[in-house]
């Protein structure tokens, strides 16, 4: 008896430490957790003037803006990832289908994932909590496009990562977006974070998303040099993510990675 | 002149320093059914992917129909198809859809025709609102043909077709084949570890040998030159 369940520790810490993305899943998890709760907490201990419903109706919008990008990441991601798991890549790839149609498929597949996922929860939120998403009227599609872009730029980053080193990256496909979570000031603003950590954080889109959406919500105002500062990071990363994806795929071709994809 | 359906000039290939195939120069013609004979590792995989596109060369040229696989690769690879047990279609999709989707890769104008006379032909009609994931090993192979006669392939590339089939499943993908050759004149390249199937369908043979062709001609030749009794005796 207890060889074999010694076999199924050995076989599941194979599993669990033979790779490094797989070995961070363990750790990044408690860690996210713990950040993302402090950061939050620091900042409704040092706000209690928000009035109740204020509050809940900035954690909602940022609620649906957030899964908007996680959405639009998971819609481009787990699209790719289905073509490695059906052992598919060599019947598609040997069809006359260019690299840059497969990333236009992969970014409207996401929208239209995106779009059908968001308003269920949109009616719910409007239904059971009185929650007005469409208050920021045109900024709302604004931040609605940056989100999925950064989605998107997520979603190639990770799908060329897989591609190139298999399948134990996988796990970033879930993971990378909870990374970024505590640092992207989704439910607190910029300030919440430590000062080293600010400036670090300023690099993100969705830095600047969560803090313009705030700033309508409350002050009712928006900043012209956060949306140039949002397009500029949203199509440098963007262009940056799918010219690595495309790398990835010309490694892959050079590697004879595209025939020993699967399971 | 002849013109040629596969051409491949000091063609090689590795993989960081291992060398996966040599300085392979092969002309095969159009019209016939070409065997590709090797050991596991020769070499033989390898190479049906550079012919498609789905691998790099690190060294050579490959000219599909007498035009450069490099230069243009969208052109050529309309006019190609292939098709392995080891590569499957979409297991969540239908036949139906699965066929579909593949018809329009390879932007067939009128696919809902070429796909009932490909279904009837090869016998999967009652197999077409079935989910592709459930389908039995046979039903696989003779789907994924369907799959690779979609376009009207000039050159269509199988790899070991009746790899893991029962006899009579088998008999009836190689006597298609043949049969599918003989009537629209492509060039069909198949690899196989099935001698006795390599010997009744194919006329001419390359032999790979730790990625080094070994032999590369008529197959009667290679048996009367050798005095083998079959092509058995390749490999004894």
């Amino acid at each position: 008896m207890f060889n074999r369940i010694f076999a199924l520790l050995i076989r599941y810490q194979n599993i669990s430490f033979g790779s490094f993305p797989r070995l961070m899943s363990i750790f990044y998890w408690p860690t996210v957790q713990i950040l993302f709760w402090g950061f939050f907490t620091n900042f409704f201990m040092s706000n209690e003037s928000y009035g109740i419903w204020s509050s809940l109706n900035i954690i909602l919008s940022a609620v649906v803006l957030w899964d908007v990008l996680f959405r639009g990441q998971l819609g481009l991601t787990m699209s790719f990832f289905e073509e490695l798991w059906s052992r598919n890549l060599p019947n598609l790839f040997i069809t006359p289908i260019k690299d840059f149609e497969i990333v236009i498929g992969l970014v409207l597949i996401s929208f239209i994932r995106t779009c059908i996922g968001l308003t269920p929860a949109i009616f719910f939120a409007n239904y059971f909590f009185n929650f007005h998403l469409f208050e920021l009227g045109f900024y709302l599609s604004f931040f609605f496009f940056n989100l999925i872009i950064v989605g998107w730029s997520i979603g190639f980053l990770v799908s060329g990562l897989v591609l190139r080193y298999g399948h134990a990256f996988e796990e970033l496909a879930w993971a990378v977006i909870f990374i970024i979570l505590p640092f992207s000031c989704v439910y607190y603003p910029l300030n919440s974070l430590p000062e080293t950590v600010q400036g670090i954080a300023q690099i993100l889109p969705t830095v600047h998303i969560f803090e313009s959406m705030r700033l309508i919500l409350i002050e009712r105002m928006f900043i012209f040099s956060n949306f140039l500062i949002i397009v500029f990071l949203n199509a440098f990363y963007l262009f940056l993510s799918i010219l690595f994806f495309l790398k990835m795929l010309k490694v892959a071709r050079d590697r004879g990675l595209l025939i020993n994809q699967g399971e | 002149m002849i013109r040629s359906s596969v051409k491949t000039v000091n063609l090689s290939k590795k993989y960081d320093d291992i060398n996966i195939l040599n300085d392979i120069s092969i002309t095969l013609p159009e019209n016939g059914i070409f065997g590709i004979l090797g050991k596991n590792g020769a070499g033989k995989t390898t190479f049906l992917a550079m012919l498609m596109g789905l691998v790099t060369p690190t060294n050579g040229e490959i000219y599909i129909f007498e035009e450069s696989l490099r230069k243009k690769k969208y052109e050529i690879l309309s006019k190609i198809n292939f098709q392995s047990p080891y590569v499957e279609l979409p297991k969540k999709m239908t036949v139906i859809q699965n066929l579909i989707f593949y018809a329009r890769l390879y932007n067939v104008h009128d696919y809902n025709t070429q796909i009932s006379r490909l279904t009837l032909d090869l016998d999967v009609k009652g197999l077409l609102s079935k989910k592709y994931g459930t389908l039995s090993s046979g039903q696989k192979t003779r789907v994924n043909l369907c799959k690779a006669l979609l376009n009207k392939p000039k050159l269509l590339l199988l790899d070991e077709p009746t790899a893991s089939l029962d006899v009579s499943t088998s008999e009836f993908v190689r006597q298609y084949i043949i049969d599918y050759q003989r009537i629209n004149k492509s060039t069909i390249i198949i690899t196989s570890h099935d001698l006795v199937e390599i010997e009744k369908m194919c006329s001419y043979l390359v032999v790979l040998d730790n990625g080094n062709i070994f032999y590369n001609g008529d197959l009667k030749n290679l048996i009367k030159k050798n005095n083998y009794s079959s092509l058995k005796d390749l490999f004894k």
